[in-house]
């Protein structure tokens, strides 16, 4: 007879296994069944040793079971490294002052929507309340150009209260928080080519911001957080993958040149050896990308 | 340099889901909402719980890999979940050459984690696996945070 309590059940992946073994289970049993205990505790062990992680595996047998998608990471997973090699002046790196007026151009004023909310990411590191605020209040006037303004609404209340709240943790969640809502409504209205317009103008935003820090003081742990292989290769092909429409714009296809560009200097180099002249050449072809979706808007 | 977006961005995926296959909508998104679940002590910890995710379902004994960018220098967590009650899921991290790169990982019911500081910057991968499920398919979730301090 065999009795063992749940409780005894932490942390285990196989619950038969486990139950026979811990030491807070209640186990009673007739001698007949030692013989059997004992085949299943071998089972139990192989089965353990069998659930440990492999070492190394070949990347490759996962051809046909790789989630193409990928997670963009904020600006602050960045941001954060970077306060940690050092002391950016954040507020040099604030975006202009301004805001911007409405476009009819919907490709221009997604681009620029990731751009500012790149901005609102720079604004929370700098500590800037009433920057974030007119931020926040600057991504509703751009999501109601794309007509997706309902989706943010809530979102840029609640910047421009946890901005107040001087809660930067809190703001930075809505900012990614106000991404997802945007992109949701794109996809809901099939603009996801739009939504990925988003994001691409928020890496490139960030990416300015991440090489002008790296340019003012270069150091190899700095100039590493620019290796993104994964990322630049990604927008590249959702720029390639866009519809006709869409990559005929002058805007759209003057950033998807310049992306062809930076992709060889960020992968040519090991991620420990970009050096300060690689830097710099990021650095200018995103400055011009930034400014060229910033004029389009007026 | 990076911002935002995507890829599964939670409902997104979950509305390719819907147009896919009808019945794996509520079940990615029941698993989405227990990854969040278990992550949010985490968030009450400091670190910072992105909104973006990644999710699907498996058959038993199925794997899946999916690509994130990290950076040296801050720690990583991802937590995977599933609905389906008495599934076994497991998530592992290597890096871009294929070797094991997470610091501890552990699975505990229907949820399983992984937590990783890199030791370079760039591309790592996270294998997912339904280890074993009552159901011919298992919605998983996967979700992550990172720690600025």
């Amino acid at each position: 007879m065999i009795s063992c309590t749940r409780a005894a059940l932490g942390n285990c992946s196989t619950d038969g296994f486990l139950c026979f073994i811990s030491a807070g289970s209640q186990v009673k049993f007739p001698s007949t069944v030692i013989p059997r205990l004992f085949f299943v505790l071998l089972v139990g062990l192989s089965s353990a040793a069998a659930q440990k992680p492999a070492k190394q595996i070949d990347l490759g047998q996962f051809p046909a079971d790789t989630i193409d998608n990928v997670v963009v990471p904020v600006p602050s997973e960045i941001f954060s490294v970077l306060d940690k090699l050092g002391n950016p002046n954040w507020r040099a790196q604030l975006g202009p002052d301004k805001a911007y007026p409405a476009s009819p151009n919907r490709a221009q004023v997604a681009l620029l929507l990731g751009t500012v909310i790149a901005d609102g990411f720079v604004a929370v590191e700098a500590e800037d309340s009433e920057r974030v605020k007119e931020i926040g209040r600057n991504v509703l006037t751009l999501a109601e150009a794309i007509n997706v303004r309902k989706s943010v609404v809530a979102r840029s209340n609640s910047i421009i209260q946890k901005a107040d709240a001087r809660d930067w943790n809190a703001v930075r969640r809505e900012f990614d928080g106000a991404l997802q809502d945007v992109n949701q409504a794109m996809i809901e209205l099939n603009d996801e080519q739009l939504a990925q317009l988003v994001s691409l103008g928020g890496w490139l935003r960030g990416t300015e911001v991440l090489t002008s820090i790296v340019k003012d003081k270069y150091s190899r742990d700095r100039a590493e957080l620019l290796y993104q292989p994964l990322l630049v290769d990604y927008f590249n092909r959702q720029l390639d993958q866009m519809s006709p429409r869409l990559r005929s714009q002058p805007l759209v296809g003057e950033i998807r040149r310049s992306l062809g560009r930076i992709g060889p200097l960020i992968k040519k180099s090991p991620p420990d050896d970009i050096t300060p002249g690689t830097v710099a050449e990021i650095n200018d072809l995103s400055v011009q990308m930034v400014d060229l979706i910033r004029a389009k808007a007026g | 340099m990076n911002l935002l977006v995507p890829a599964l961005r939670r409902r997104a995926a979950v509305l390719a889901l819907l147009l896919a296959a009808p019945a794996a909508y509520a079940f990615v998104d029941d698993a989405l909402s227990f990854a969040y679940e278990a992550a949010n002590p985490y968030a009450e910890r400091g670190w910072i719980i992105r909104e973006d995710a990644w999710g699907g379902d498996l058959e038993e004994g199925g794997k899946k890999r999916v690509a994130a960018q990290l950076f040296r220098g801050n720690s990583y967590m991802f937590f995977l979940a599933t609905d389906v009650d008495g599934a076994v899921l497991r998530v592992n991290i290597y890096d871009a050459q294929g070797n094991l790169a997470e610091g501890k990982s552990w699975q505990r019911g229907r949820f399983a984690y992984a937590e990783i500081k890199p030791r370079a910057t760039g591309t790592y991968y996270a294998i997912v696996e339904v280890v074993s499920s009552p159901e011919e398919r298992t919605g998983w979730a996967l979700v992550y945070g990172f720690q600025r301090k």
